[in-house]
This record gives structure tokens, sequence and C-alpha cells, in this order.
């Protein structure tokens, strides 16, 4: 158990050493285009697309950062998982303040319902952390899933965008990074057990659906 | 875009132009065509029989029937508005108040929804050109802010244009004082809170 998730975060450290879209954000360049300008020369309807889809991208970022306080909150002095759920966190944190800028790039209105994201996240995170940490896992197995898929989903539909406008290569990067974050933390709930959580089939679903209603309101409120 | 809906276009930009003179009428987007950059302007018949303003029914092939093309030029002319705060050297409130809105409000007064959606994207231009980085409910209190303080300022020009700017002013700067107010009052309880935290903590009650 304890050699399963020192190699899962060696792994982990290795994919950190490659790349990051996200970097320009982190560290932008003064006056680069691409990270502080929005391209002008897509249609309504693409617009709207890209107003729904960081909207819902934004909260669901804000969602995962407050599932692993809650967990955080029950689980974290434990000596084997505590370190893992405060690494996960600590990706998502970077995740969101990379959202909160494109936010503002782009100027899309955040979704209203962003204190529910936050309440519902916490409280997701702590009930499955108190049935267990194999519960907590699977409750992340479950959310990172349907993450997942939902930014791959994202990356087929802008393909479409023009890519004239440095924001948008830059912006699709940055959710190719972000979706394998995702299935990474995804494979370390795996590795951890999730699948030996109680009720794992009856929980997952039940999460799985949360987030895809969640999404579904996200992307129009 | 097409060449057709590229002249379209063009018209109906002409044709704000001509609201300080004609007003959100019909008749001004018939006498868009007359400042066509390849026309030479003409105000009567006998001068060139072969520039006339366009017809009534090429008014509403173009722009809608009845008061669909009036409501067309109003929000061309609104448009036409948000566009010269974004490109102007201005600063944004000269504009806010600059852009003539007694015929605008007297238009839209029977259906407040456009004067709404308008007062929201002026306010979603100034914050953004005010550089704005308001997140989560903040963003809203911000713009729904911004709104009511246009909104407030419109209807006073209405009645005394010259009072209108000073009125803006005093509202902009009572807003960012209450603003200013609330975060003093968030970052208090938040050392109250800390604090209580802090002695619970010590107590070994927490």
């Amino acid at each position: 158990m304890f050699a399963s998730s020192t190699v899962t975060r060696g792994l982990s450290r290795c994919f950190n050493r490659r790349f990051l879209a996200s970097q320009a954000y982190i560290r932008p360049t003064p006056n680069d285009a691409a990270t502080s300008t929005t391209p002008s020369n897509i249609t309504l309807e693409q617009h709207a697309a890209l107003d729904s889809a960081l909207r819902v991208d934004h909260a669901g970022e804000v969602a995962a950062n407050w599932i692993y306080r809650g967990q955080h909150f029950v689980l974290g002095k434990q000596p084997d998982v505590g370190p893992l759920i405060q690494e996960m966190w600590d990706q998502e944190k970077k995740h969101l303040a990379v959202m909160d800028k494109m936010q503002i790039q782009h100027r899309i209105r955040p979704t209203i319902l962003i204190e529910a994201a936050k309440i519902g996240g916490f409280g997701l995170g702590a009930v499955t952390a108190l049935m267990g940490k194999e519960a907590a896992m699977a409750c992340t197995e479950a959310v990172e899933t349907v993450i997942g898929e939902h930014y791959d989903d994202q990356l087929k539909e802008m393909e479409s965008f023009p890519s004239d406008h440095p924001s948008i290569p830059l912006l699709r990067e940055v959710v190719k990074e972000f979706r394998d974050d995702e299935l990474e933390h995804l494979d370390i709930a795996v590795i951890n057990h999730a699948q030996r959580a109680p009720a794992h089939a009856l929980l997952s679903t039940v999460v799985g659906m949360g987030c895809k209603v969640a999404i579904e309101l996200c992307k129009r409120f | 875009m097409s060449a057709s809906s590229l002249k379209r276009t063009q018209l109906l930009k002409i044709a704000t132009s001509l609201v300080k003179t004609h007003g959100f009428t019909r008749e001004a987007l018939a006498r868009s065509v007359l400042y066509l950059p390849n026309q030479k302007h003409v105000e009567s018949k006998q001068d060139n029989e072969d520039c006339q303003p366009l017809s009534d029914t090429a008014v509403s092939s173009l722009f809608g029937f009845g008061d669909a093309a009036r409501t067309t030029l109003i929000y061309a002319w609104l448009d036409e508005g948000i566009n010269h705060m974004s490109n102007s050297s201005q600063p944004a409130r000269n504009i806010f108040l600059g852009r003539e809105p007694a015929f605008t409000w007297l238009s839209l007064q029977f259906d407040p929804l456009p004067a709404l959606k308008h007062a929201h994207r002026i306010a979603d231009e100034a914050a953004y050109l005010s550089m704005d980085t308001s997140r989560e409910l903040a963003w809203y209190a911000r713009r729904i802010s911004l709104a009511g303080i246009y909104s407030a300022a419109e209807l006073h020009q209405l009645t005394s244009p010259s009072t209108a700017h000073s009125f803006l002013d005093s509202l902009l700067t009572g807003s960012s004082s209450l603003e200013q107010k609330l975060d003093d009052v968030m970052l208090y309880s938040d050392y109250v809170y800390k604090s209580w935290k802090g002695i619970l903590k010590s107590r070994g009650m927490l």
C-alpha cells in the first residue's frame, strides 16, 4: 500500500517535468496575446460554446478543490492517504488559478451556482472520506472519470474553432493538460483501492450522475 | 459574410449617424443609401434622379416590417455606442452619457427587457475596460452595481441633462466607497473569526 502510493507519486513528478501549457498562465509573459486577449473573429455560436465550456470548466475546478478540501478535512492527518490527497488538491489549486485567469481573459460569465458547487463539493468529499479512505478514492475515481470525458468532448468541440488567434491553440493545450492530470488522479485513485469501497458500483453511479447534472446546470446558469 | 449582408451592415452603420437628424425612424434607414461611399450625397430629386432614398418595400425587406425596422436601428445604435466605448480614448463615463439616450429610453419604454440587456452590456463593457478582475459572485455584484448606476444616470439625464455628469460621478464615488466599506467589514469579521478559533483551540475545545 505504501509502495504503490510512492511509485504513483514518483510517476507524477516525472510527468510534471514535461512542458506544461498552463505555465503560460502561471508565469505569464508581459503583453502575450495568447494569455491576455480573446478572439474576436469567432461566430456567435462558437462564442456561446466557448462561454459555456469555460464556465463549466471553472465551476468544475472550484468543485474539485472543495471535494479535496472536504476529503483532507477528514483524512488529512492519515499518513498513508493524507499526503496523496494534499498532492492532488495542490494540482487542482493550480488548475483553478489558470481557470480564473482564462475566465477574465475570455470575458466568461462565471456560474451563479458557484456557492452551491463549493458546498456540494465539500459535502461530497467529507461524506465519502467519513465512509473510509477507499470510498474517498472511489469518489475521486468517479469524479475524475466524468471530468476526463468532459474535457475530451470539449477538445472535439474546440477543433472547429479558428486557430489564427494564439489563445485558441493555447486553450486546447491547457484543456489537454488538465484532462491528462484528471486521468492521472483517476489512476491514482484506482491504484489506491478505490474499487474496494463499500457499494462501489452504487457510489460511482450516484457520484457520476451528480457530476453530469452539475455540468448541465453550470452550462446554462 | 455575403455581399448583400455586408451592404446591409454598411447601410445600418450609416443610418445610426442619421439618428441625430432623423431620429429612430424608417426615414433614417431609407436615406442611408444616399451616404454610401461611392454615391454622391444628394439632397433633392432635382440634383440626381438616379440617387433616391430606399423605398418602403426595400426598407422592409432589408430591416423588417413596421416597427421591426426601428428596433433594428435602435439595436445598431446601441451596438455603435458600445463599440465607441471600447475604441475611444475618452474616459468611458463621458461616452456613457454622450449618446443622447433620450430617444432610446422613449423607444424602449414599453418593453423593459431590451433596456435591461443594454444596461448589462454597458456594465460588462465598462467592467472590462476598467480591467476588473472580480471573480465568482463578486463578478455579478460589480455588474449589477454598474448597470444600476448607468440606468439611474440615463434616467437622470432625461430630466436634467446638465447635471448628469456630476450625478454619475457621485454614484460611482458612492459605489466605490460602499465596496471599500464592505471589504473592511469582511476583513474585520475574518479577524474576529480567526481570533475566536485560536482562543477555542488554545483551550482545547477545537
